[in-house]
């Protein structure tokens, strides 16, 4: 189980980042 | 683990190399989405964007979250319709018997639990009956997320659209009502349930040698479940 809970934090948290990110973008009107 | 660690890079190379490729991908949508952005653009006798502005732009919003949406459905529905439903012969099923979440002893559960199940699987109560659902939960989570943000990104790229035309914009329940909305839904939709479905079916009569997602290269076509 070398860093495979890294690599699982790591997806998660580019995959909310790229929500929050798109919502972000949405809500400015851009 | 039983398995002798061999390394970062080669214990999470499919993660890894998913996730670089990934990364490309995503550049590649970028520079191509810009690119076919402004040919719109010119088309319609608007100005040109640079790729900061496409970036930071709803409209390359919206068409990666319709991507992410389906992908995270399909994951989502797939979970969920393999504990209920079999399909004799695929590698992607259980065995035709075995439908439904099965007994805490044959899922290690509770006082079944071995001395290195998760903490979660033995403890019993709200968090068993958590864990025992959490990769569900999360991939239908992250699926109502990306589809939240499709619309909201979505919405504003509608609008974009309608201002250049000379049009008026809608409101957020107007877009959620809009066929553009369900347009990019349910394209993204169909394309996942038909490469799921032929996935379970074609590996009942196919192998792919070395692979987990295939059966052994000479397992029966009648046999279900039997990975490589």
């Amino acid at each position: 189980m070398n860093g495979a809970r890294a690599v699982f934090w790591l997806y998660l948290v580019v995959i909310l980042v790229g929500v929050a990110y798109a919502i972000a973008l949405g809500l400015m009107g851009r | 683990m039983s398995e002798k660690s061999r390394g970062f890079l080669r214990d999470n190379a499919l993660s890894l190399a998913f996730g670089a490729v990934f990364l490309a991908t995503l550049g590649g949508q970028a520079l191509s989405g810009v690119a076919d952005f402004n040919a719109q653009q010119v088309a319609d006798g608007l100005d040109p964007i640079s790729l900061g502005e496409y970036l930071t732009s709803s409209s390359f919003g919206v068409d990666v979250m319709e991507n992410w949406q389906s992908e995270y459905l399909q994951f989502f529905l797939y979970i969920f319709a393999t504990v209920w439903l079999v399909q004799r012969g695929s590698s992607e099923s259980k065995k035709p018997g075995e439908e439904g979440t099965e007994s805490d002893k044959e899922q290690r559960v509770g006082r079944f639990a071995d001395d290195d199940s998760p903490e979660w699987a033995r403890r019993g109560g709200w968090r068993t009956a958590v864990f025992s659902r959490s990769l569900g939960l999360l991939m239908g989570g992250l699926f109502l997320l990306t589809w939240a943000a499709s619309a909201v990104a979505g919405w504003a790229a509608y609008n974009s659209d309608q201002l250049g035309q000379l049009e008026d914009p809608v409101g957020f329940l107007g877009y959620l009502a809009a066929p553009d909305f369900w347009n990019r839904s349910f394209q993204n939709w169909q394309s996942e349930m038909l490469a799921v479905g032929s996935m379970a079916v074609f590996s009942v009569y196919l192998r792919q040698r070395g692979s987990p997602e295939s059966k052994l290269v000479g397992t029966a076509h009648a046999e279900t479940g039997q990975t490589g």
